[in-house]
């Protein structure tokens, strides 16, 4: 292991100015060019080093653990922990990519992404899914009525639904927010990585480090990018990564967030509700002398008739 | 053609037909399971997965069926706007097809949702996200459901009460015309204005899934579409029932008013067609049409249900033909349905490998709510004076029991 | 004397008399000692200081319904060897088994080691003990197991319950426990009793927390029964040599068969590892390499666990509380979702009646509702009802 722990510390620690400088100015391969962006660099997230993952998945019992999750032990009659996928008995996944023909392979921690400018919040109705101020992406259970557009809404396919049961919730990592800050410093699974692949930080530091790790080695990583920098937005969760992102299951995505996307279009309608309001109005204009109209005319024909009121409707 | 609809009256049939029967029995059916949901979980009872998390309910129920419970919407909108005094009959029919679209609806999406005891907290406006498209559809259609579309439907019943015997429900329905009389203006633009934001964020929906919706059907334009499509299934519907009732009841052909409802559906069709394909060809995504893969395949469906019907319906010969009138009614109903359910479901894939389709528990919930509209029609109908008649019918009628009865 | 009767059944190191044993060898005894435990050798130090201080610390053993395996285990132990601890390291001053005296001199030496050592000495403690009908069912001296319990712990410094019988009642409280056989921690419930489950225990745990007690003064951590952590830490199947067979799905099926052979691993014989908290696959047994049940090719029985050993059956699989992965991986996409054949039948005789509803309708509609050719009379229609659709 070539990055040690005082080392990943010291870049965390030193590298905010680093971090203004790596998002503004650094050159990125053949991705996107990232835009002028509002993810917040003080956010909370996690990097994770596909080349440095060794698969392990010391991180997978201790989420669930921390969690409190009924482990999922898949078709293995109770004896592995063996999810196929994050459901809502797994927030924290480990899977491994092999190309067709064998000649790469690699590791992917898949959890949730903790996007800058989350869809996911952007179509709870109520937010129950909501931002917290240090930028994680958490989920109040009063708030949710269980209408499952975050599981639409998300372009990570993320959020899990409790299928079977009669109370459901919407099950993702939440980055140990229960316990970080009061019992713990760390989400459970960057505190048992042997290898520190995946570390908690602030998501400007997080970026510097992962710049820094590019400029280190240029070349190694796939096309000099790290995923999530500009994905959707900005995500706080990175992956660095030689393989495709694509075959770690990673989305080709623009740098416009779909929730900016949505508020556009909803923008250009309502302008603040205020084409509904001035319709309204039109249309009450419009009818006022039909209904006069008919009124006058109902008068004439009807009269006690009470034939008469079944033409009004 | 002796057939113009002149005035509502309430049919005489009996109620317990068989059709009724078939009818009430799976709307029984699908609420005795829809119950057995409630108490096991979502997973037990539908196919759906965390993948496909919006199933029959959401977008054939809610989404699709909406659109064909828009025909008060739409209708009163030529009545009351373009002033086309010609569907005043027609209003009680059309707007009785609107409570029930959007009851039904309504009622599958509390079913589908899997924590409707948290719905309370909707009433405090300290929780709403407004920028949420969702949130504008539960609320707005809400509104529209207890605002509008109950008061619209009030009349008949009304005029039961009046009819009634009792002085003091005589009192009470007067009250309440009153009440209508003063504020029908303020009632049927909200009656507009509410279901043209719903309807039409109904499309916005699927905008937040971006990529994962076919780029056939993916674009910023869906509210428009959806909203016009809304016009021409609402069209659709009340023209469906009022043949099918016409055809059932003796009601008479009013060709005037059938033939204007499909002329006008044609003609929004056509300005439907037109943005549709407008942006497939802006978006230089058209020629995907022509994978003849899956998506490709669905798009030439849609596209051919609802392309050639309307057509049709452009020559007046096919529109003064009752045959031809339903049948490319219901085919262009068929084709804007799918449109409605496409993006949601059949166009939507989300990452990862999933597949969907309805479990039967699902397939016979779905039908259940839809079979509780008909049940509810049928007896709406025979109960208030709702259907319009021609004067043949009125006679005939007159002749059973006169009028002034219930 | 007691230590004559000792170095007749030891077999070497004979010469580790106290009076005959020189500084350096005594020195490098203890530091084996400590070594053997885990204890560093700053500890070492410490213990020397209080055994040359002269301050070897009193044990009283007390042995109730137990079958003594547990002491035959401590005998088995070379480093240190059962003398080296006698003699040099504590005062073992009541041992029923190991002690010369008997009857009413026993007790009496009983009785004055409690009073001397009164606060500070070890007790150790082998055997539930039965409380049935007073407890009756098993008496020492005319005083039943419970009294002698409670008299000689009312004044123990530490307690020490070794093996499972005294921990938690071990065999004599298999069902349906006609003794009613209890752990000496029910019996003292506002004690600190330090339980070595185990059938027997692994002899060096006892030696570990003794000598610890003895070098630091102080026990080592325990859990919530009572058992030290370093060894009772983590489960079997947390440390097994055969975890690699386990997570790769390789097992014996049967006794004898091609994978008991090759020493795969044992879950469905029965393996009670997953449930049993223990140290026998990094602590063997009788100083013999593998000497311990799964190393000889024989499933844990789960000996230390008060649910397990005694409980369940031996050879029903156990059940497995906090499962990890298996050497096989995740794919990147797993396909997800059922599709019912059913209803898609269902969906298709649906949509198929739709269809031909709408088509039927729209043909006596057509019939219905069109003006007929000239001199042909138009029925009235058949009123059979709606043909039901929206």
């Amino acid at each position: 292991m070539d990055v040690n722990r005082r080392e990943i510390l010291k870049a965390l620690m030193g590298g905010t100015v680093a971090a203004a400088v790596a998002t503004t100015g650094m050159p990125v391969g053949t991705a996107a060019k990232p835009e002028k962006f509002e993810a917040d660099p003080t956010a909370l997230g996690l990097m994770y080093d596909a080349t440095k993952c060794i698969g392990c998945r010391a991180c997978m019992p201790a989420c669930q653990n921390a969690n409190g999750l009924t482990p999922d032990v898949g078709g293995s009659g109770g004896l592995y922990l063996q999810p196929d996928t994050l459901n809502a008995h797994t927030k924290n996944l480990i899977k491994l990519y092999v190309a067709e023909d064998g000649h790469e392979r690699s590791f992917m921690k898949q959890q949730c992404m903790h996007c800058a400018d989350p869809a996911c919040v952007s179509g709870c109705p109520m937010e129950a899914l909501h931002k917290e101020p240090n930028g994680v992406v958490g989920w109040t259970s009063h708030l949710c009525i269980g209408c499952r557009y975050c599981q639409v809404a998300c372009p990570f396919n993320i959020p899990k639904f409790e299928w079977d049961k009669f109370n459901p919730k919407i099950v993702k990592c939440e980055l140990c927010r229960h316990i970080v800050g009061t019992t713990e410093s760390e989400p459970a699974c960057t505190k048992v990585c042997p290898t520190h692949a995946v570390i908690y930080g602030k998501r400007g530091d997080l970026l510097a480090e992962a710049h820094r790790r590019i400029k280190a080695k240029p070349g190694f990583y796939f096309e000099d990018h790290v995923y999530g920098e500009t994905e959707a937005g900005g995500t706080q969760c990175l992956v660095l990564s030689q393989v495709d992102y694509i075959h770690l299951g990673l989305p080709k995505l623009g740098n416009q967030s779909p929730a900016a996307q949505t508020r556009k279009v909803s923008d250009f309608v309502y302008r603040g509700f205020l084409t509904p309001v001035v319709v309204y109005g039109g249309i009450v204009a419009i009818v006022r002398n039909r209904w006069k109209e008919h009124l006058k005319h109902a008068e004439h024909g009807g009269g006690e008739d009470t034939h008469g009121e079944e033409k009004r409707a | 053609m002796t057939g113009t609809w002149e005035r509502c009256i309430r049919l005489r049939e009996p109620l317990k037909t068989r059709p009724f029967l078939l009818f009430a029995g799976l709307a029984g059916l699908g609420l005795l399971i829809g119950l057995y949901r409630e108490a096991v979980g979502l997973g037990y009872v539908t196919g759906l997965n965390d993948g496909y998390s919006w199933g029959l309910f959401k977008n054939w129920n809610v989404t699709a069926l909406t659109a064909l419970g828009s025909g008060g919407y739409a209708v009163a909108v030529l009545a009351w706007i373009f002033n086309e005094k010609k569907f005043h009959p027609i209003m009680r029919t059309a707007v009785l097809t609107s409570l029930l679209g959007y009851g039904t609806g309504m009622l599958a999406l509390g079913f589908d949702v899997g924590r409707p005891w948290n719905f309370v907290f909707l009433a405090d406006p300290r929780t709403w996200n407004h920028y949420s498209v969702l949130w504008e559809v539960a609320v707005c259609m809400t509104a529209y459901f207890m605002l509008a579309l109950d008061v619209e439907n009030m009349p008949p019943f009304l005029e039961r009460m009046y009819r009634s015997g009792d002085p003091k429900k005589k009192d009470l329905s007067m009250k309440f015309f009153k009440f209508m009389q003063r504020t029908f203006p303020f009632g049927i633009a909200l009656a507009f204005v509410l279901p043209s934001m719903h309807q039409s964020s109904l499309g916005s929906l699927m905008y937040l899934a971006g990529p994962r919706v076919n780029p056939l059907w993916q674009t910023p334009l869906l509210p428009l579409l959806y909203l016009l499509m809304a016009y021409i299934l609402g069209f659709a519907c009340v023209l469906l029932v009022l043949a099918l009732s016409a055809y059932a009841w003796d009601l008479g052909w009013d060709a005037a008013i059938m033939g204007r409802l499909a002329q006008v559906m044609s003609w929004v069709t056509m300005i439907w067609l037109a943005f549709r394909f407008g942006d497939l060809v802006y978006r230089g995504v058209l020629v995907n049409a022509l994978n003849f893969d899956k998506f490709s395949l669905y798009f030439l469906l849609e596209t051919a249900l609802i392309l050639f019907p309307a057509l049709l319906l452009l020559s007046k010969a096919q529109r003064e033909t009752p045959g031809a009138l339903f049948r490319l009614t219901f085919l262009l109903s068929l084709g804007g349905l799918l449109y409605r359910f496409t993006p949601t479901t059949l166009a939507f894939s989300p990452l990862g490998d999933y597949h969907y389709f309805p479990s039967t528990a699902e397939i016979l919930m779905s039908t259940g709510f839809t079979a509780l509209a008909v049940a509810v029609f049928l007896y709406a109908v025979k109960t208030f004076a709702i259907l319009p008649a021609s004067q043949g019918k009125i006679a005939a009628e007159e002749a059973m029991r006169p009028f002034d009865t219930l | 004397m007691l230590s004559e009767v000792i170095s007749s059944t030891t077999e070497e190191k004979s010469a580790t008399f106290r009076n005959g044993v020189d500084r350096r060898t005594f020195l490098k005894i203890v530091a084996q000692a400590a070594a053997a435990v885990g204890l560093t050798g700053s500890m070492a130090a410490k213990m020397v200081a209080a055994v040359e201080k002269g301050a070897r610390p009193s044990v009283i053993w007390l042995h109730f319904q137990e079958c003594t395996g547990c002491t035959e285990s401590l005998l088995r132990t070379s480093h240190p060897g059962l003398a080296e601890v006698l003699f040099d390291l504590i005062s073992l001053d009541y041992h029923e088994t190991l002690m010369a005296a008997a009857g009413h001199q026993a007790e009496a030496a009983l009785e004055a080691a409690i009073k001397k050592n009164a606060g500070n000495f070890i007790l150790v403690v082998e055997g539930a003990v039965p409380t049935k009908e007073n407890g009756i069912y098993m008496q020492i001296a005319n005083k039943t197991g419970v009294d002698m319990l409670k008299h000689v712990a009312a004044s123990a410094g530490a307690i020490v319950a070794i093996g499972s019988c005294a921990s938690w009642g071990g065999v004599p409280s298999a069902s349906p426990n006609p003794t009613g056989a209890t752990g000496i921690n029910q019996l003292l419930p506002d004690k600190v009793v330090v339980t070595l489950p185990g059938c027997p225990a692994n002899p060096y745990i006892f030696l570990g927390t003794a000598l610890q007690y003895v070098a630091l003064g102080k026990l080592p951590e325990l859990d919530e029964l009572g058992r030290p952590k370093f060894a009772y830490g983590r489960t079997i199947h947390e440390h097994c040599p055969r975890r690699a067979h386990f997570d790769a799905g390789r097992f014996a099926e049967e006794f004898g068969d091609e994978g008991h052979r090759l020493g795969y691993c044992l879950y469905k014989l029965g393996c009670k590892g997953p449930m049993t908290h223990a140290s026998c696959s990094v602590l063997h047994f009788c100083e013999v390499v593998d000497a311990w049940p799964i190393g000889l090719g024989h499933p844990c029985f789960g000996c230390t666990e008060q649910n397990v050993a005694f409980n369940l059956p031996m050879l029903k699989p156990a059940e497995i509380v906090r499962p990890t992965p298996p050497a096989t991986y995740a794919p990147v996409t797993a396909p997800q979702g059922y599709i019912s054949p059913i209803a898609t039948g269902i969906g298709g005789l649906l949509v198929g009646g739709i269809l031909g509803g709408g088509w039927m309708a729209s043909k006596k509609i057509a019939k219905k509702e069109e003006p007929a050719s000239p001199g042909v009379m138009r029925s009235k229609g058949d009123t059979t009802g709606a043909s039901g659709k929206e």
